[in-house]
């Protein structure tokens, strides 16, 4: 709508200066938007940077050497991430996706509002309240574990599963439960035939985004698994080293050797995470087409 | 879109006490009682480890700077304003980014590009925090302490703000580090809000003869202003929570005092650094006090965006 | 259908055996979890504390995995918090450079505190165009952390060191902010030799520095000392070589400008023959007579419970640390135990049940 375009525009040095701050705001929101890109590139840039060379064969499957040698890797790192990861997945996933299933079947509505409620309040408790929070529960008189690890990740995981879950359950189409009833399915039978597995994508997307997240979750490890053997451990009911620590702890050090190591930690715990982070929203939107197309 | 699936006609009463159905309301109720259960536990715990410094020192923990394992005093106040500060910083940088940001994805970016750029956006969030530290500490840290801070103490060092020596640890290395944390959270809670008003005031403002900016400015960012703060308001809360990267790169040392050079030391950062090596059984219950005081704070945040959200989808709903 | 609804259902079964595992008692492995105590597996012993002995217990870690097929879990949180740890029998030995206040004592129930290794405590600095070596005492040091020195070209640092050109840039002390033992060490050793120091400080593991910033642990006071120009700090002897730090010299009580070194530890160790009544053995500040003696050299203690259920694996790690673990000292710069250290350990050690 420019005035040269339409004879009728009257143009005055007011309706100049309101063009003129007009352009200026949007170029100011395009070099916001062009900051944070910008901001990412380089936090990206130097952990690859700076984390490539460390990054070698002994690097994945040695542990730890002795203090001030150099050489070994962070074998029993990467072997307690996954394990605990894992163990907070298997727990987070099932009552993620009940609390999902219950908020959308069975909850009469203001319920359902108070658990959505909880659910985002528990979303925001600061991480290392919670690694309190089990450090008193499981962690003082039995000593430190994955398990106690585990479930203070869980509590991080849950809500965004449960909401992830809920999100993706409205999304499917009320025609597909109407059917089931129609046919004299029992809501639970409807549930679990057709509704979960229609959301089944969204789910799987739900939980990568979430084991992203946990991956990467240092606070909850501190007063649950932190002092680790520098070899790989198994038995569940004992602290376990992880990528996340193992980071934490050297980034601090003075030694060169142990920076180097923080850096290749953080190169592939980040790949790892936004490999995951990439595959989850392409699913997400694999899924949210799937489920259009379906009604 | 209901928020409960919408079959709600009556059955008949053979099928509603199916065993099957009775059986999985109750295992998805059990789980949806966990969270309001693991809540409750959660402030109990905390407080119940916390009581010995809550009867010793009482509310005047809040106000006393002291910190010291000898004498058995504490008091948080240089952390309550560290957390302060760190955060207000944090959210003056980041809630402008973020607003405009949202505006650029919702309006102003191409199509073809508004999914790559919000993407690139929000992946900035899942920077893990240990990793932001890290490289808070080892490049942003001395690139501050050797370029940005002698600049600004030389130049303006007048203002309290920028006085004090540089040095590559301190307030201003971790409200940046906030920063980048805040930005992508609340840029993409106000890109769906700036989506969400409706095409047809938009379009009105633009043909009354509107630039781009004034609709948005007049128009979008009034009609979804209580979502912009209630999306600040949880940005504030995940900035108060931070412990690990905060830790990383504010010094640890608590102090009062305005200049944003420096060692200081916040709630969450005090209590990652010393829970576990306090001297005394006072220390270690001041510091639950601590996360008190913190989970307080963070409940108050959230429970107040989640009310504000509450009323502005009721005001929303009726017109859906 | 049939396939999404068997893996539906074959991911809530798992979960819930899962949940069922960790709620109940053990899940396939072959730990018991007693009601009280950490959980007993013969194969792991696991310990938190000082981080000056760290180096040489995780040269200990390996050796006695490979001889005695224990693996040795060592978490180096600092002095305090192994203190912490074994109070609450969180771990199954604390080590602490700092010995057990009466208070701590009785929390900890019936813990032996057990020498098992000589080191020090240095003194280290980082000054741009100041050499290594420097001449420093005790009051100097002292006043330097009560903020009465505030520039590295203060007369009473000059008249020390004559030769040296020092420049003005400002003391920034570096302490530790977590309950460490060489905090104890250091504040001690100040104590000692400069009244005010104790008087407005005290000797403690966590010491009410008034200037100056604070890091976690040697490794965050040592990174702390290297990227702050005008820095001096306290770090344990291990960290000098390694991290490549400066040390300064610390006049001892026979006017003696010691190098912190195996040999002037070793003659400190020797100046102190008596063990107090709770086992501990001060060293610091030896007396004149000790000529050679560096005067921040320490024992660190294993702290360990008079009754453990992993009495039998202790009592073995304890032998072997104090016997044929002391072979890796000298390159950390911990020299070997006393013998009468050594029999008297192993007395303490036969008591534990």
């Amino acid at each position: 709508m420019s005035a040269e375009a339409n004879p009728l525009a009257v143009v005055t040095k007011r309706s100049r200066r309101r063009k003129r701050v007009g352009i200026l705001m949007e170029a100011l929101a395009t070099a916001a938007a062009i900051l944070a890109i910008v901001v990412l590139a380089i936090v990206v840039i130097s952990v690859a940077r700076k984390g490539l060379p460390a990054i070698n064969a002994d690097f994945f499957t040695k542990n730890p050497a002795p203090v001030f040698q150099t050489g070994g890797g962070i074998k029993n790192a990467i072997v307690g991430t996954l394990i605990m990861t894992g163990m907070a997945t298997l727990i987070s996933v099932p009552v993620g996706v009940l609390i999902a299933i219950f908020n959308t079947e069975f909850a009469p509505p203001p319920v359902a509002e108070g658990i959505r409620i909880a659910l985002n309040v528990l979303a925001g408790v600061p991480t290392i309240v919670i690694g309190i929070f089990i450090f008193g529960v499981l962690v003082v008189g039995h000593g430190q574990s994955a398990i106690a690890a585990s479930l203070g990740l869980s509590i991080v995981m849950v809500p965004l599963i449960a909401r992830a879950t809920e999100e993706v359950l409205l999304l499917v189409p009320s025609t597909l439960r109407e059917g089931g009833m129609a046919l004299g399915a029992t809501r639970a039978r409807t549930v679990i035939t057709v509704i979960l597995p229609t959301a089944v994508g969204g789910i799987v997307t739900a939980t990568i985004v979430a084991v992203a997240r946990g991956a990467g979750e240092t606070a909850p490890l501190l007063f649950t698994s932190s002092i680790f053997a520098n070899s790989v451990v198994t038995d569940v009911h004992q602290a376990m080293a992880s990528i996340p620590l193992t980071i934490f702890v050297d980034s601090e050090s003075p030694s060169v050797a142990d920076q180097q190591t923080a850096w290749a930690a953080a190169l592939v715990l980040m790949a790892g995470v936004l490999i995951m982070g990439i595959i989850g929203r392409a699913l997400s939107l694999r899924t949210r087409r799937q489920i259009e197309r379906a009604r | 879109m209901s928020t409960r699936a919408e079959t709600d006609f009556a059955l008949p009463k053979r099928a509603r006490l199916h065993f099957g159905d009775l059986a999985l309301r109750g295992i998805t109720g059990a789980a949806a009682l966990t969270v309001l259960i693991v809540l409750i536990w959660i402030a109990y715990k905390v407080t119940q480890q916390a009581w010995d410094a809550i009867s010793t020192f009482g509310l005047g923990f809040l106000t006393s700077s002291q910190w010291n394992a000898v004498t058995n005093q504490f008091g948080a106040r240089d952390l309550i304003w560290g957390t302060a500060v760190t955060s207000f910083f944090a959210l003056l940088f980041a809630v402008p980014i973020s607003i405009a940001i949202g505006l650029f994805l919702s309006e102003l970016a191409p199509r073809r590009l508004r999914g790559p750029v919000g993407a690139l956006v929000e992946l900035l969030a899942a920077i893990p925090s240990v990793v932001l530290g890290l490289w808070g500490i080892l490049v942003m840290g001395p690139f501050l302490e050797q370029h940005v801070e002698p600049f600004l103490n030389d130049h303006f060092g007048w203002i309290p703000l920028f006085s004090g020596t540089p040095s590559n640890v301190g307030l201003l290395p971790a409200c940046l580090v906030l920063t980048i944390m805040i930005v992508p959270i609340v840029s993409s809670i106000c890109r769906e809000l700036f989506d969400s008003v409706p095409s047809d005031l938009k379009a009105g403002s633009l043909a009354l003869g509107s630039t781009r900016w004034e609709m948005m400015r007049s128009v979008a960012i009034p009609q979804v202003s209580g979502g912009i703060v209630a999306a600040v308001i949880l940005g504030l809360a995940r900035a108060m929570g931070e412990a690990i990267a905060v830790s990383q790169t504010i010094g640890g040392t608590a102090r009062t005092g305005w200049s944003l050079f420096g060692s200081a030391d916040t709630l969450a950062s005090r209590i990652a650094n010393q829970y576990q090596g306090a001297a005394t059984a006072l220390q270690t219950s001041s510091i639950a006090y601590l996360a008190t005081i913190l989970l307080v704070l963070s409940l108050a945040a959230n429970l107040t965006a989640a009310l504000i959200v509450r009323r502005i989808r009721r005001r929303m709903g009726a017109t859906r | 259908m049939q396939r999404f609804r068997r893996s539906a259902l074959l991911v809530f079964a798992a979960g819930t055996v899962v949940l069922a595992a960790a709620c109940g008692s053990g899940g396939g492995t072959t730990t018991v979890t007693k009601s009280s105590g950490t959980p007993t597996s013969s194969k792991v012993l696991t310990g938190a504390g000082s981080t000056l002995v760290y180096p040489l217990v995780s040269q200990w870690e390996p050796d006695y995995a490979t001889k005695a097929g224990v693996t040795i879990t060592y978490g180096a949180i600092g002095s305090g918090g192994g203190i912490d740890q074994i109070t609450a029998r969180a771990v199954d030995f604390g080590a602490s450079d700092a010995p057990l206040s009466a208070d701590q004592a009785t929390a900890c129930k019936g813990c032996l505190q057990i020498p098992w290794a000589l080191g020090a405590t240095v003194v280290t600095y980082n000054v741009k165009g100041v050499p290594n070596n420097l001449h420093l005492t005790g009051p100097v040091v002292a006043d330097m952390f009560l903020g009465n020195i505030t520039s590295w070209d203060d007369p009473k640092i000059k008249a020390l060191n004559p030769g040296v050109s020092l420049p003005s840039t400002k003391v920034t002390p570096i302490y530790r902010s977590d309950g460490s033992g060489d905090s104890f060490v250091f504040s001690s050793y100040l104590s000692a030799v400069s009244p005010e120091f104790k008087s407005k400080i005290g000797a403690s593991t966590q010491p009410p520095f008034s200037t100056g910033t604070g890091a976690a642990k040697n490794s965050g006071v040592a990174a702390s000392v290297q990227s702050t120009d005008g820095a001096i700090g306290y770090v344990a002897i291990s960290y000098i070589a390694a991290d490549g730090l400066n040390q300064a010299l610390i006049q001892n009580a026979a006017g003696k400008y010691v190098t912190p070194s195996v040999d002037s530890i070793k003659a400190a160790a020797d100046a102190v023959n008596t063990a107090r009544a709770d086992g501990s053995i001060p060293l610091v500040n030896p007396p004149a007579s000790a000529a050679t003696a560096y005067p921040l050299s320490t024992y660190t203690y294993a702290i360990v419970p008079k009754t453990s259920s992993k009495a039998s694996e202790l009592k073995a790690f304890l032998t072997y640390a104090i016997t044929d673990g002391q072979q890796f000292g000298p390159d950390l710069g911990f020299p070997p135990l006393p013998s009468a250290v050594v029999s008297s350990d192993k007395t303490e050690i036969a008591s534990i049940s």
